[in-house]
């Protein structure tokens, strides 16, 4: 059961029909006061809603101000700071290019010292040249080569004259 | 940025400088070897023992025994020197130095008669060996290091 209060609610809201309308109407003990008060609430209302509306927009534009405003200035903070961070990033990146041949040059320097394919290395023993006596050996050959693991170079010669064990006396 | 360069410049004039500038006090051992198989070989002389593993391997003796040797201080690299055994002589002439080590002229006498002669660039870390005559059952290697 409704109350009054209600039904009067509902009836400025245009929300009664029927029945339940045609008797609120014949309820109301002025009817056309009650028109009016009507009238005055509806006009109340739309400019309530104009005027909430109106705050409404003029939020979003405030907001949208600052967004913008925040956007532009973060925009702007990062343009200087984005800026200055490729200049460092440009620069270290030329000296770490420097320093990277530098180590290249280096390490290619002690690579090619010790390995020198196609001729002698510097770092083993060079056998120049050797000759034995063709009188004394005819039959002697003579090969050189280098051990790998430890840097001995081997003068080979073969066909020497063979000699008695009393040869080998201190 | 200064001290970057720097250490980048000195980082390049180490590695183009050279590493193995002779010094004029080397010690070069030069040694007359007898290497043999025997039942129980002997310790390998403390010469050698760097080399021990290449000498078995090069040519399978189990002993190898000093006969004649010289340790001689090159001051000038100009020097001369003899290693000699009873019956052998090694006869050594340097001949100058080299960036890594010094010109040598070596001759292998038995008693008065040249066997053998080479010229060599002996290197301060790579030792010579030179493969002589049999002798008896055995071999006698000519070893010459730079310590």
């Amino acid at each position: 059961m409704k109350t009054f209060e209600q039904k009067w609610t509902a009836w400025l809201d245009g929300q009664l029909s029927g029945k339940e309308l045609v008797n609120f109407e014949a309820s109301l003990p002025d009817k056309a006061a009650a028109e009016a008060e009507r009238r005055a609430a509806k006009k109340l209302g739309a400019l309530l809603k104009e005027q909430l509306g109106a705050q409404a927009l003029t939020n979003e534009e405030f907001f949208s101000h600052q967004l913008r405003e925040r956007i532009g200035r973060e925009t702007a903070s990062q343009d200087r700071h984005g800026g200055r961070s490729t200049w460092w990033t440009v620069r270290r990146l030329a000296w770490s290019g420097a320093a990277s041949l530098a180590a290249f040059v280096i390490c290619a320097v002690f690579v090619l010292r010790d390995r020198n394919p196609g001729e002698q290395s510097q770092y083993l023993t060079q056998i120049l040249n050797a000759r034995v006596d063709p009188a004394v050996s005819p039959n002697a050959t003579i090969s050189m080569f280098e051990t790998k693991e430890d840097k001995v170079t081997v003068l080979w010669v073969e066909g020497l004259q063979s000699l008695p064990a009393d040869y080998a006396a201190k | 940025m200064r001290n970057c360069a720097f250490v980048v410049t000195a980082l390049l004039a180490l590695a183009i400088s050279p590493v193995d500038s002779t010094n004029a006090a080397d010690i070069v051992w030069s040694g007359l070897v007898m290497a043999e198989n025997v039942p129980q070989p002997a310790p390998i002389p403390a010469e050698l023992t760097r080399i021990e593993e290449t000498l078995k391997e090069l040519f399978g003796y189990n002993q190898f025994q000093v006969i004649g040797q010289s340790r001689k201080t090159l001051k000038t690299g100009e020097e001369d020197w003899l290693a000699s055994s009873k019956y052998f002589a090694l006869h050594v002439d340097a001949r100058g130095e080299t960036e890594t080590g010094y010109v040598l002229n070596l001759k292998l006498f038995k008693e008065r008669e040249l066997l053998l002669e080479t010229d060599t660039k002996l290197n301060k870390r790579s030792p010579l060996v030179i493969k002589g005559p049999q002798v008896g059952g055995g071999q006698l290697l000519l070893v010459l290091v730079v310590q």
